[in-house]
């Protein structure tokens, strides 16, 4: 069942300051994807994520890149069918894309909109709000990304014949450092 | 050639009105788009001709020697807009009277102009992202086989758990711990049935995982490694208790007191239970417990 799989992902960035041009380069991170079952409670987790961000002329644009098959929901066999249950084989990373102005950014709270490319499908999810936590150079965003298995087109992965739920929201933790 | 767009547009006005028969003519707008600063020509470019009495639109994109073919226009004054990612746009106004016109345009670059990040700048290999169908078709295989497995593995509890139990009533005793002649047989047979049913269904199950495609370059860890390693009790234990049931059998049959290695036939058959049991929990490790709760 690993379904579970999952996916992945996520997202945002959202710097500090309005600088003429800003270069943002992900540090580390920690997504996590969490599976519901009638018979368990499981989160699969990935620190593999890359990103880097660029805001110019008031105007930011970030990508997020994690390979499907770095997450880790602590089973072998339940990961290899996570993988492919997301078309992960075929469709190996989860990619992520935001836009949004930089003068959004300066609040406790940043919303954004994602688009999330996974198992071969885009879905985009609007409003997203991520707590943003500056320290110094660097910034923590933290959220949870809405993600659902028919967002994607996902045939909910089954354990002892039951399907997992529907809904397999992803947390995101991330820092991210300004060069 | 660079034409002045203003000259081109009050000319093809002049031409378009004089010559009404022209109007069902297609034509052509072509020309290049370069860098202003290096002459470069400039690839991906979207020139875009909007027919200012209509709003028609004709757009192209550029190739990578920067030129450009807009095809099927109707005469017209037109205004033409040139976009390129990194360059500022822009716009032209040009009269089309001849079957073909042509426009060349210089764009100038946006200063220190970041690009947005691509893939390729996240640094990835080429390993992590390339598309493997291969494995996926492994992968939807090893799955399906799986699923098989864990479906017949259910199912094999319920003889299991009746050979189990109907096991002590092979050898029925009455009140007063005498042995029952009749219908000792009957339990007997109904007993060797169900473990019959038991070992057919096991090693169908068991064929499913084993058969199913391992994926190479997977470190195996997490429950399933427990899963797998109670199959070396139960596993061995499948084929010693119908093999010790057979003897106990036949020495019931004839009218002996079982004995012998036959005699661990039960407790053989017990461990082996349990085990199997034991392996189906394992694999559904860690279990929500009052799951029954979950809305």
């Amino acid at each position: 069942m690993t379904g579970r799989w999952l996916l992945p992902f996520f997202l945002a960035a959202l710097p500090l300051a309005a600088q003429t041009s800003t270069q943002w380069v992900l540090e580390q991170s920690t997504l996590s994807y969490h599976m519901s079952h009638p018979m368990h409670e499981v989160d699969g987790i990935s620190h593999a994520a890359k990103g880097k961000g660029t805001c110019h002329a008031g105007q930011c644009d970030f990508l997020i890149g994690v390979p499907v098959k770095t997450f880790d929901s602590g089973d072998t066999n339940r990961d290899l069918h996570m993988l492919e249950s997301t078309r992960g084989a075929q469709f190996p990373m989860v990619v992520v894309r935001t836009q949004f102005p930089e003068s959004a950014t300066s609040s406790p709270t940043v919303y954004a909109d994602l688009e999330v490319q996974f198992a071969g499908q885009t879905a985009h999810f609007q409003h997203v709000p991520f707590q943003r936590i500056a320290q110094g150079s660097e910034v923590r965003i933290t959220g949870t990304v809405p993600v659902t298995c028919s967002d994607f087109k996902i045939d909910r992965p089954s354990f002892l014949t039951v399907p997992i739920k529907n809904e397999i929201p992803v947390r995101v933790d991330m820092t991210w450092h300004s060069n | 050639m660079k034409l002045d767009a203003a000259t081109i547009a009050v000319c093809g006005l002049i031409c378009s009105l004089c010559s009404p028969q022209v109007n069902a003519q297609s034509l052509t707008l072509s020309g290049s788009v370069t860098a202003a600063a290096t002459a470069q020509p400039i690839d991906q470019a979207t020139v875009t001709a909007t027919r200012s009495d209509n709003a028609a639109t004709v757009s192209a994109e550029t190739g990578a020697d920067g030129k450009y073919v807009l095809q099927d226009m109707a005469p017209g004054i037109y205004t033409v807009t040139v976009k390129a990612d990194h360059f500022a746009a822009k716009n032209a106004n040009i009269g089309l009277s001849a079957e073909s016109h042509t426009l060349d345009i210089s764009l100038n670059e946006l200063p220190n102009a970041p690009s947005a990040p691509s893939m390729e700048d996240l640094g990835f290999s080429a390993q992590q992202t390339q598309a493997n169908p291969q494995l996926q078709t492994t992968l939807a295989r090893r799955t399906e086989m799986l699923k098989i497995h864990q479906r017949l593995g259910l199912i094999t509890t319920i003889p299991m758990a009746a050979a189990v139990i109907t096991g002590p009533m092979a050898k029925a005793k009455g009140k007063n711990g005498e042995t029952i002649k009749e219908p000792t047989q009957a339990n007997l047979d109904f007993h060797a049935a169900l473990g019959g049913a038991t070992t057919a269904l096991y090693f169908s199950t068991a064929y499913f995982a084993i058969a199913a495609p391992r994926v190479a370059g997977t470190q195996k860890h997490g429950a399933i490694r427990w899963h797998e390693a109670l199959a070396f009790i139960h596993g061995p234990g499948m084929v010693l208790t119908p093999v010790l049931g057979y003897m106990a059998y036949k020495q019931e049959n004839a009218g002996e007191k079982v004995h012998g290695i036959a005699s661990a036939h039960g407790t053989v058959a017990y461990i082996t239970s349990a085990s199997y049991g034991a392996a189906i929990v394992a694999v559904s490790w860690p279990i929500h417990w009052k799951f029954w709760e979950k809305q």
